[in-house]
């Protein structure tokens, strides 16, 4: 019995050593990138969302558009349009399409042929077209393009060949290209849609993805990961990294944790108190790239007593945006003097906003006859790229309004459930904010600000103004660049008058990486790139020369 | 003994049936439409109300639903999650081995090491051996499991970079579930990986083992102590001392298998504590576990995955608790004799 009970414990003792020895030895790991993002995606298609962690999980990974932005110069460059024309008119776009492209090879789905004309035509013809078969398989519509009114602005879209298209416009629209270069403008594959309806599970299309990007998705586990791999037939020069993993991490302190152990190689949005751990590993590094976003608070207009512009605007001469900057951001971000961050051409600092005066606002409450005011601020639950921590923006706001005697509630819920919540219309003023998806100036108003976004549920405070509308439309309807800026200052006044919202920063977007990870890159207009080799070798052709 | 099993059978039914019953009182509580809470089908079609109507039998009076609810639920049918909308089974399925794998590397932790202490403090004459051993066993028993998993991850995780501190592989490694737990299936991957793929099993699950393992840890040894001390004062412990036998031949053969009854009684009755322990620690490591699980699924307001979670968890416990009563009668000379005192 002893010689028995002396072996049991023997044998499992050694082999835990050895395991442990062997442990201390180089480990091998699969070649990859393991990216810590922030929430989950709430769609694989981000003509469905609004969302930035859908846009980040997909738009750069999965999908191609017609036309993208360069990494390095945000010039816009050819994708899978090489090349364009635009009429005198501005009427038609024209595009003559890349040969040669392959979709992904998933193992649902084999492509038969390469992406041509057809594919253009479906993808867009999906988010405009109401009668199109696949345009009601989407239950959350398609906010970008409503709240940016795309169905009423394109007329047609003509397949010349099967390698050229033209779009024709209602009027003219000066930022429809930067539209079509955004994050959310991505091609479908026909011919795959095709065979989701013969099987009769067309809603397959937006769950698993078949695009023409550098990677494709091969498992998502909620809550946990998203695994793709490296599409072999990529157009484009191949990523380095065969594999590519989205570790789920809510908390921004576990990503910055699986930093530190290897978990992950590259971790979004830190908080800004975050960055003097970072510092303190010489293994990590911080990329940073100027915010194009803005953070706000918004009010909404449509519920007393926000309906009253005296109110939002004593609500707002209350806090103090210093403040806010100093204690959330810590440097990492610089104060609004409007919607347009300093980064856009169309800036021009803008004296005629709020300024922080507590007296000024009790005056204006006690005018528009408010007393014992009570109000929710409903707070995001999750990091985002404008705002890092919005509850702790919501306890500054909390401790500022009670100097003027206005009681706040702080409100927050699970992101997904936070979200339904806000489509539901009932809530007071909340802590969001916008992060461009291009270039163009127009994209810091009419998604978030105009009468059709409030239809979209994206203007989060139900303001709609024709006034504001008319210039907006106007501003789009001319391409010089002088005029367009004079307008824009114009809606940024006619904004800091009525002040729907209270816009107090523009973040620096921030990523945490171990050194030596060159392959992830932060793209100008939101969305991170795993494949940034090919912009790095464009680039080094460009240099040579 | 035939008839004992029936009475545990019959308790099992039974404790099931309440908690299916408080479940079902509940889920008509929720602040949401009723159809939703138990279907979660966010916006059910014409047909589908029909259907979720003749399902859960909802026209027609609170028996007759609870019948329907019973019906639904024990033929497997939980719902579908409410926001990733796949069935609440399949994610069930897929997180329980998790859980198991962590509860059996812990639990096996647990007697590994509390066993052999819990002997060497009772049979020790040593007061300083003894205080030790007992001093550690109660701090470790009155650490609150989410400081020590914190602290422990600061230490070995973020302080000495020994052991990763989350999740239950590297991502990278792309394992095939065929068990579902990790370390069988890194063993049974055919990848080229498959080898580092089960060291960093082994080390992801290092931390968060540990840490679950101290509370039944410092149960085994505490109960292993009382138990021997009482048994080595028995006449027959005696009666084998005065035959002349070794020490260690009368605590293996004669003192260690009775011990063991009384032990086995007090896991017993701590299942609950140590599976809302398990909870902590799963998401204290972002285990990807049933705890973790639920507990998302508590913050997504993801009504389906609450009760399909709770269910799952309490049938668990109920089951265990009961198996380890039976096993606990089974090897048990002195309860089987009042068993049949009973019968």
């Amino acid at each position: 019995m002893r010689v028995l009970l002396k072996r049991l414990s023997l044998y499992p003792a050694i082999y835990c050593i050895c395991v442990l020895l062997a442990g201390c030895g180089p480990k091998l790991v699969p070649p990859g990138i393991v990216y810590c993002s922030e929430g989950n995606p709430e769609s694989f298609n981000p003509q469905l969302v609004t969302s930035g962690t859908t846009v980040d999980a997909t738009s750069q990974q999965i999908y191609d558009g017609l036309v993208s932005y360069d990494i390095k110069s945000a010039q816009m460059e050819p994708s899978l349009a090489t090349d364009w024309q635009i009429s005198d008119d501005e009427l038609t776009y024209t595009f003559q399409l890349r040969k040669g492209v392959n979709f992904h090879h998933t193992q649902e789905f084999t492509p038969r042929r390469h992406f041509n004309a057809d594919d253009v035509l479906f993808s867009f013809n999906r988010v405009i077209d109401s009668s199109h078969p696949f345009h009601h398989i989407s239950k959350t519509g398609y906010p970008f393009f409503q709240s940016i009114g795309f169905d009423k602005l394109i007329e047609s879209i003509e397949k010349r060949s099967d390698y050229e298209v033209a779009f024709h416009l209602q009027h003219k629209d000066a930022s429809f290209l930067a539209n079509l270069a955004s994050g959310f403008a991505v091609i479908l594959s026909k011919e795959y849609a095709a065979i989701l309806s013969e099987k009769g599970e067309p809603e397959k299309i937006d769950r698993e993805p078949v695009g023409t990007g550098p990677f494709q998705l091969v498992k998502y586990v909620k809550n946990d990961y998203i695994r793709y791999h490296r599409n072999e037939g990529y157009w484009r020069h191949l990523p380095t990294a065969e594999l590519l993993v989205f570790d789920i991490t809510p908390k921004s302190t576990t990503r910055l944790a699986k930093l530190i152990t290897g978990d992950c190689s590259v971790s979004a949005l830190p908080k800004a108190g975050e960055l003097a751990v970072v510092f303190q590993h010489d293994e990590l590094e911080v990329d940073s790239l100027p915010g194009f976003n803005v953070a706000f608070w918004a009010f909404n207009t449509q519920k007393a007593p926000f309906n009253d512009v005296r109110v939002r605007k004593a609500l707002a001469h209350a806090v103090d945006r210093d403040n806010i900057l100093r204690a959330v951001y810590q440097k990492t971000a610089v104060g609004s003097t409007g919607m347009l961050p300093p980064m856009s051409w169309a800036y021009s600092k803008n004296q005629s906003l709020v300024d922080y005066h507590p007296e000024k606002a009790r005056r204006l409450l006690k005018e528009a006859g408010i007393k014992n005011l009570t109000i929710d601020i409903w707070a995001m639950p999750v990091a985002r790229i404008y705002n890092p921590n919005a509850h702790k923006t919501a306890e500054l706001i909390q401790a500022d309004l009670a100097y003027i005697g206005v009681k706040v509630n702080i409100v927050s819920y699970d992101w997904s459930v936070f979200n339904q919540k806000l489509s539901l219309r009932n809530y007071d003023s909340v802590l969001i904010g916008w992060n461009a998806d291009n270039s163009d100036p127009d994209n810091f108003f009419t998604p978030i600000l105009s009468c059709a976004s409030v239809l979209s549920n994206s203007n989060r405070s139900r303001w709609c103004n024709p006034q504001f509308d008319d210039i907006l439309f106007k501003a789009k309807s001319i391409t010089s660049k002088e005029q367009r800026k004079a307008l824009y200052q114009e809606a940024e006044a006619l904004f800091a008058q009525e002040l729907p919202m209270l816009p107090f920063a523009h973040a620096t977007r921030l990523i945490l990486k171990k050194k030596g990870i060159d392959n992830s890159q932060l793209t100008p207009f939101g969305g991170i790139s795993f494949n940034a080799d090919h912009h790095r070798d464009m680039m080094n052709v460009e240099e040579i020369k | 003994m035939a008839r004992y099993l029936l009475r545990r059978m019959n308790l099992f039914v039974a404790t099931s049936l309440v908690l299916l019953a408080v479940l079902f009182i509940a889920t008509h509580h929720f602040p949401v439409e009723i159809r939703f809470a138990l279907t979660g089908i966010h916006a059910p079609t014409v047909e589908q109300i029909t259907q979720i109507d003749q399902d859960y039998r909802l026209q027609s009076n609170q028996f007759g639903q609870f019948i329907g609810y019973l019906q639904q639920r024990l033929t497997g049918n939980l719902g579908i999650s409410a926001t990733s909308q796949q069935p609440v089974v399949d994610e069930l399925a897929a997180v329980l081995p998790a859980s198991f794998e962590l509860a059996i590397v812990a639990a096996v932790l647990a007697l590994l090491f509390g066993i052999p202490l819990g002997v060497l403090a009772s049979m020790s004459k040593n007061k300083i051996t003894q205080h030790t051993i007992m001093t550690i066993t109660l701090t470790g028993y009155s650490i609150p499991v989410f400081w020590l998993g914190l602290t422990l991850s600061l230490w070995f995780g973020v302080q000495l970079g020994w052991l990763p501190i989350s999740g239950q592989l590297n991502l990278l490694y792309e394992i095939e579930p065929v068990t579902g737990l990790v370390l069988i299936d890194t063993l049974l991957s055919d990848s080229p990986y498959a080898d580092s793929a089960f060291i960093d099993a082994l080390h992801h699950i290092i931390l968060p083992a540990v840490t679950l393992a101290v509370l039944p840890f410092t149960v085994v040894v505490r109960s292993t102590r009382s138990a021997i001390i009482s048994i080595m004062d028995k006449t027959y412990i005696k009666a084998a001392e005065a035959r002349g036998l070794h020490t260690s031949h009368i605590v293996l053969r004669h003192a260690l298998p009775n011990a063991l009854i009384p032990v086995l009684k007090n896991l017993g009755l701590m299942l609950g504590t140590f599976a809302s322990y398990a909870m902590v620690v799963e998401v204290i490591f972002s285990w990807p576990g049933v705890g973790a699980w639920l507990v998302s699924g508590i913050y997504q307001r993801d009504y389906t995955v609450i009760q399909g979670g709770v269910l799952a968890v309490a049938l668990i416990i109920i089951f265990l608790s009961i198996m380890i009563e039976v096993l606990h009668t089974a090897i048990n000379p002195l309860s089987r004799k009042e068993l049949y005192a009973a019968n």
